[in-house]
């Protein structure tokens, strides 16, 4: 109905009446303030609105922000889920330092200026020894775009280390070997074919925007292609579903590009412009003559092998529809969006092929950067300047960044355990922010076995909103707010635009409005719950406790420009960083405002201009001055990576970019066009570096066979493939635990597996099955569904959350259980389950569920893919039915098998040094790229 | 006029509960009950295999039973034709739960009262859409006003293929839904699996069709679940009732038969026995409510279509002729007894058979729609009735005790014949599924060792043989296995008729 308004009008946030909804249909009138943030429960950072009540002080609901250029004010349940998080009962509310031993439980509460004067003194003792490698930033979800790299560059750490490597690696890597942006940005909206090797209507970078988009494209004709095992809800909505064997998606894709080629359906004129098919003919294929003409016959030959037939037998998908699909995607030029980020990439050895073979597409199809395809996600992100910091830093910590993965994207974070068992290095201080390792990473064991040794990690930091099985071992257990409890600013590639969003801390801007001091004096923890902080007031006074008098020269890039001697506020330090948007003061101005005004009354901000082909954008000549012209028609400019001779005394000389090699322009069809970031500013087709650092056999688009292809496997006996990888709509990692509308609408946790297999396998319908990794086994139920590929089992990731301690949380959730551990062997079991019990919620009286899930990945080893570094989830495993004395929930784990896995997995790899002998490429990017110096080996 | 209605797109839905959680924070809608839901069906087999999703909640019927059974006025009809409630004047009987052909309604464990979807009138009143509406991704949830037809979603509706759910219910349901699986808005199509669903538990209180019935051609991946509401104290009260009525009817038809000045057994043991047992039932009528303290709202804020509402006037009349026939019996007035007769008989009869019309308003329960149930009804009050004068028979002097055994053998046979033909009766889908729930299902050992082996065969048995063989002294016995078996009996049928999924 028109009439209707989804939000009342933005001039009515400050003072907005509603009703009141229990008391309805009597006319309560509630005077609302609505204050915009964004949501830190996903990556995708959507618009959040909250409601505090004037009367009340407290925020009533939280719905979504119609300003938000991404959400456009819609949400997934995990958005308006975020009241449950910040009203848990069970929240951590106060800093908590480690009594007993570590995960002991025993905790005594400490003013956060002990804590900050403690762990302050030990980093500033580590950076004056020289021991800069010692301390470590750990982040899970970063929720934010360089504000903590700022910090550790003032500090002069190089002590970033992410979760990229459970994540992304693969897709980066895939991505980024074709036009240098290491992320995908479809343009869903506009697509006529959509190609998702993902479950993006329920999950994935970025749900809610992007589902929005998808199905808005679907609902105006636009055909769905979703590849997956599994039938997932995007499957289900898709037009095709093709459930290919894990692992043989690159084939799948490989096979459409043949039939694209052999019917012509290629855009010849963008691929001879844009990609470097010179450097392919001439690596190859050199006996054929050096013109374009002469590729297409070059390709044909190379995928000779990829028939639909072929394709049918190797991936498990009707020929015939492969070819449909295929001609569907022929009969869209420059509108195919296609989409890899985690899925199959995530999952196997290889993986970042997945991403590399399904980008062929929009390359063959033209569709790079076209209204309707897909581009970088450097076009359409915007970082909004942070204030100025230090210089490159020194240092090189090969605890993140070892030489046996130079290409590596990015941090090597799943073997830090087995790195400090080797004493490559140990923590002095070790922050896990948002993170929970031993429960999210692969070889969970080996995880706590470090984090419980003192000697391998001297004192560790957990920065969390909520309970988790890591936190309980640290030594210091911080609260950190959650979406409305914060200040961040983050930019995401969720469609065609660019945008910035603020969160912020809901009630410091409600008292701001109602005329209370958030002035330099006041700290956000007086404004949350308890003394819940944020992080990046924290990393501020803590910067100051590292250097409380300035001689080591942090101090100052946290000193606030307005009252010397006194620390930086963060309202003028988001003033700094939004008086750089462009575009926003004017806006900003237009409605007499600040910009930093501006964005707390709107949390979002979308940024002007066109960002269809930009590769295409000509540069001014006169930019070009003093850059030389190679070969391919590259400009390369003096003192960058693009000139460098290979003389490592030379090295020090150059200014690295964040992205490419510094040249700024190639030369197309005779005019300096802007391109890609990459050494050849073209999309690589061959990719010289990958050929140049080791791999030259995967350097153009190739089907690597995954550690748990289906040939490989006794399939006649009790061999499967484990997909444990999948997030269903509902939940966020470990992050989600705390709220109990999401943990009503899902907490169970069963195996899948096709009845067909459950015959075989002589696993009863709602059976117990033993899982067996190669370093143990778990238990859980199985679920027969006709949605998953024969061959293929498959259990969500989200599931199976455990506590030693009930007071640590988790009442929704969470299983209590028996950890025991004898020599290498581990074993969790299961000895309770959520129930019904009284609270200070009474909702925890109406838990009505009993199931918490497994926790599979324990049993995982490290499998990092030898180039990406990604850890190739997917499982070889054996299901048997349970046997005697198994429970539901049982974990089983020998960590010295994880060890010797570790150490096959790095046989695998061939180390740095690279050319010229350096770490890793100087164009690739790397959080906090380092001096050049510290890149030779 | 305005016409509020929904369009549920499921060609646009991805099933992520988004709405669900936005109503929940909205309403504050405790945990174990939800107002939306989205219910998943999968259907087909590897690899031609596909996954549902259609949203569930309130169909704002134009023609709402819950509106009509509401006692209490406390559902209503907003001027925007939303169904609306107002927790002030609900007591809790959960008749409107019953009379929902959609398991729309729950009671919510904070407040004890009914609580249902009602269009965010609140904020409609505000001109904004409600909460479900604004958080969908897909913009799967669209508010229509169907009296408007310039209004776009009223066109898509009437240009679209759309839906309703349970059309055969007659509710004239408001909710459309687009490009739905038929299967999964029609309950008896899908069922949970013996392995349960896609990631919540199963609970008893999921109700489900059983998987391997005939007509079940997907299989429910996701629902939510819906609690039983009436139960044990509702069998009961059909008992009581009965007795009530019976033992009244039977007064009566003593004094018709001229033993009118029988005090005793005529004028004074009925009515007292008829007052105990109206008085239990009454206790167990204001004992079933979820906020008994209100149950006088009955009077004072009465919805006069509600038979809830009638049934209490019936109950207040029948109460008030029971006391002057005591007074009558105690002052051995038999002409009084003698006027007093028919309209004893006759609101006797209306105590005990107002329930078939009380049922029948519950337009959930399709098995509690058969015509048979009023006769069924006055069947057992007439065994109830001649029961009780048997027991009584032991300890006074009862005139013409061949009447009471007549009358209890008249009625056993009569309920044999009603509950064979109601369950031989072929009737809806619902109704099948219920008679099988009752019959061959969870309750079958309580229909037949209960309702029919106690409460029928060996009564109907004794009985014959005291008539012949002129030996009463097994009477007693057989009236009170006969009351005890239509204890079974009643059970087994309230159970059975809200055993069948309804979402």
């Amino acid at each position: 109905m028109s009439e209707l308004n989804a939000y009342p009008p933005h001039d009515t946030w400050h003072d907005a009446v509603t009703l009141d909804a229990k008391a309805w249909p009597k006319r309560v009138e509630h005077h609302h303030t609505l204050v915009p943030t964004t949501c830190f429960n996903c990556e995708a950072a959507c618009g959040l609105l909250c409601h505090v009540n004037h009367a009340t002080g407290r925020i009533d609901r939280i719905e979504g922000n119609p300003l938000h250029p991404a959400s456009r004010g819609r949400n997934c349940a995990k958005g308006p889920a975020t009241l449950n998080q910040i009203d848990d009962h069970e929240r951590i509310l106060h800093p908590l330092r480690r009594k007993g031993e570590r995960g002991s439980g025993q905790w005594e509460q400490v003013s956060w200026g002990d804590a900050l004067e403690d762990i302050g003194g030990r980093i500033r003792a580590a950076i004056t020894e020289g021991r800069h490698n010692e301390v470590m930033y750990h982040v899970g979800r970063p929720g934010e775009d360089g504000y903590a790299e700022r910090v550790l560059k003032c500090w002069g750490v190089d002590g970033h280390n992410s979760h990229t490597n459970i994540c992304s690696s693969n897709a980066r890597i895939g991505y980024q070997s074709w036009m240098g942006h290491d992320r995908p940005s479809s343009d869903f909206a506009n697509a006529e074919v959509i190609f998702l090797i993902s479950s993006h209507l329920e999950a994935g970078h970025y749900f809610n925007p992007h589902a929005q988009r998808i199905i808005e494209a679907q609902s105006s004709g636009a055909t769905v292609i979703c590849v997956d095992p599994r039938l997932s809800n995007t499957g289900a909505k898709a037009d095709f579903w093709l459930p290919a064997w894990p692992g043989t998606e690159p084939f799948l894709l490989l096979a459409i590009a043949r039939l694209l080629l052999t019917d012509g359906a290629w855009d010849q004129e963008f691929v001879r412009r844009w990609t470097n098919w010179e450097t392919y003919l001439r690596e190859r294929h050199p006996q054929r003559p050096a013109e374009f003409d002469s590729l297409g016959p070059a390709l044909l030959e190379d995928y000779a092998a990829y028939t639909p037939a072929e394709t049918e037998r190797v991936c498990g998908v009707p020929a015939e529809q492969i070819e449909e699909v295929a001609r569907i995607i022929g009969a869209h030029p420059t509108k195919f969006a296609s989409h890899n980020w985690r899925a199959a990439g995530a999952g196997n050895l290889g993986g970042w092929q997945t991403a590399r073979c399904l980008f062929f597409l929009n390359v063959l199809t033209g569709s790079v950067g076209t209204l309707g395809g897909t581009t970088g996600n450097g076009w359409n992100k915007y970082k909004a300047p942070h204030p100025p910091a230090a210089g490159p830093l020194q240092h090189w910590n090969e605890l993140n960044w070892p030489r046996e993965y130079p290409l590596a994207y990015h941090e090597m974070s799943i073997l830090l355990p087995h790195f400090l068992n080797e004493g490559r290095g140990r923590l002095d201080v070790y922050f896990s922010r948002v993170y929970n390792p031993v429960w999210t990473n692969p070889d969970g064991f080996s995880w706590l076995e470090a984090l419980k040794d003192h000697d391998k990690v001297a004192c560790h930091v957990a920065l969390t909103p909520t309970w988790s099985e890591t936190a309980v071992f640290a030594d210091y257990v911080l609260p950190m707010g959650v979406g409305a409890e914060r200040h961040d600013v983050a930019s995401f590639e969720t469609h065609a635009g660019r945008w910035i969003g603020f969160r912020q801390p809901v009630m410091r801007r409600f008292a701001e409005i109602r005329g209370g001091d958030v002035g330099h004096g006041s700290r956000t923890h007086e404004f949350n719950p308890g003394e819940v902080w944020e992080e990046n007031e924290f990393w501020i006074e803590l910067s100051w406790r590292i250097d409380p008098d300035g001689t080591l020269g942090i101090r100052r890039w946290f000193e606030s420009a307005e009252r010397e001697g006194e620390p930086m506020s963060v309202d003028e330090y988001y003033a700094t960083m939004f008086e750089g948007v462009p575009g926003l003061a004017d806006d900003a101005a237009a409605a007499g405002q600040s910009p930093l005004e501006f964005m707390r009354d709107r949390g979002a901000y979308a940024l002007e201009g066109d960002m269809y082909t930009p590769y295409e954008r000509e540069v001014d000549p006169a930019l070009l001055d003093d850059c030389e012209i190679d070969d391919a028609g590259v400009f390369r400019r003096p003192a960058t990576p693009g000139t460098w001779s290979g003389a490592l005394e030379e090295l020090d000389s150059l200014t690295l970019a964040g992205l490419g090699d510094g040249s700024p322009a190639v030369k197309v069809d005779g005019t300096p066009r802007e391109g890609f970031p990459t050494p050849s500013r073209k999309l690589e087709l061959y990719s010289q570096t990958l050929a140049d650092w080791g791999w030259p056999e995967y350097a153009t688009p190739t089907w690597i066979p995954s550690h748990v292809h289906w040939e490989d496997l006794n399939l006649e006996r009790d061999e499967r493939i484990l997909l444990p990888t999948f997030r269903i709509p509902t939940l966020i990692h470990t992050r989600s635990g705390n709220s109990k509308w999401l943990s009503e609408l899902s907490h169970r946790h069963p195996l899948w597996i096709h009845p067909q297999d459950a015959e075989a396998l002589g696993i009863e319908v709602n059976g117990l099955v033993r899982v067996t990794t190669r370093i143990g086994h778990f238990v859980i139920g199985a679920w027969r569904t006709e949605g998953i590929r024969p061959g293929v089992v498959a259990a969500s990731h989200h599931m199976g959350r455990w506590r030693l301690d009930g007071a640590n949380g988790g009442s929704w959730t969470g299983g209590d259980v028996d950890l025991a551990n004898e020599g290498s062997v581990w074993r969790l079991r299961r000895k309770g389950r959520p129930e019904s019990h009284a609270s200070a919620d009474a909702d925890t009286e109406r838990i009505w569920w009993n199931d918490t899930g497994v926790h599979q990945n324990l049993t995982f080893c490290v499998q990092p893919d030898p180039i990406s570094g990604m850890q190739c989830w997917h499982q070889r495993v054996r299901v048997n039915p349970a046997e005697p004395g198994d429970a539901y929930g049982d974990v089983v784990v020998d960590t010295a098998k994880a060890r010797s896995a570790y150490n096959e997995w790095l046989s695998l790899t061939r180390p740095a040094p690279g050319p010229d002998g350096l770490r890793r490429p100087l164009w690739y990017a790397r959080p906090l790229k380092p001096t050049p110096a510290a890149y030779a080996l | 006029m305005t016409r509020l209605g929904f369009l549920l797109d499921s060609d646009s839905c991805i099933g992520c509960h988004a709405c669900t959680v936005a109503c929940k924070s909205e309403h504050d809608v405790p945990l174990g009950v939800n107002r939306t839901w989205v219910k998943y069906i999968e259907t087909g087999s590897f690899p031609n295999v596909n996954r549902h999703f259609s949203v569930m909640r309130c169909n704002h019927c134009d023609d709402a039973p819950c509106i009509s059974i509401c006692p209490t006025k406390a559902l209503f009809r907003a001027d925007n034709g939303v169904v609306d409630f107002d927790d002030g004047n609900c007591i809790g009987c959960k008749g409107c739960m019953n009379a929902c052909p959609y398991d729309a309604i729950y009671i919510n464990p904070a407040t004890n009262t009914a609580n249902k979807c009602n269009f965010c009138n609140h904020r409609i009143e505000q001109n904004l859409e409600p909460s479900c509406v604004v958080v969908c991704p897909t913009n799967a949830i669209k508010v229509a006003d169907l009296d408007n037809p310039n209004d776009e979603t009223t066109k898509i509706i009437a240009r679209s293929d759309t839906a309703v759910r349970a059309p055969q219910q007659q509710t004239q349901p408001k909710v459309y839904y687009r490009g739905a699986d038929q299967a999964s808005l029609d309950p008896l199509r899908t069922a949970i699996a013996a392995d349960g669903m896609i990631w919540a538990d199963t609970t008893p209180q999921h109700p489900t069709t059983s998987p391997d019935s005939h007509s079940v051609i997907a299989r429910t991946a996701y629902t939510t679940a819906h609690q039983m509401t009436w139960k044990a104290k509702v069998s009961s009260y059909l008992v009581t009732k009965a007795i009530s009525a019976g033992v009244m009817m039977m007064a009566a038809l003593l004094v018709a038969l001229g033993h009118a000045d029988s005090q005793a057994a005529v004028g004074v043991m009925p009515a007292v026995v008829a007052g105990v047992f109206l008085a239990v039932t009454g206790l167990l009528l204001v004992g079933d409510l979820r906020r008994p303290e209100r149950f006088y709202y009955l009077l004072t804020r009465s919805n006069r279509r509600s038979w809830l509402v009638k049934g209490a006037w019936v109950l207040g009349a029948f109460a008030a002729v029971c006391a002057a026939w005591f007074a009558a019996g105690l002052s051995g007035s038999s002409t009084v007894l003698q006027a007093l007769a028919l309209p004893a008989a006759l609101l006797a009869a209306a105590t005990a058979g107002y329930t078939a019309f009380l049922f029948g308003q519950c337009e959930g329960r399709d098995l509690w729609q058969t015509p048979l149930l009023l006769p069924t009804l006055l069947a057992q009050a007439a065994v109830a009735g001649g029961g009780a004068y048997s027991v009584a028979d032991l300890v006074m002097e009862i005139p013409a005790p061949t009447a009471a055994l007549w009358m209890m053998l008249a009625g056993l046979l009569a309920s044999g014949l009603l509950i064979s033909a109601e369950i031989a009766s072929k009737g809806t889908a619902h109704v099948e599924a219920a008679v099988t729930a009752m019959t061959r299902g969870r309750y079958a050992r309580r229909f037949w060792a209960g309702g029919i082996l106690l409460g029928l065969v060996l009564p109907a048995a004794a009985t014959a043989i005291a008539l012949t063989a002129d030996t009463g002294a097994v009477l007693p016995a057989a009236a009170i296995a006969a009351i005890a078996g239509m204890w079974c009996y009643e059970d087994s049928f309230v159970r059975a008729g809200q055993s069948v999924p309804l979402s």
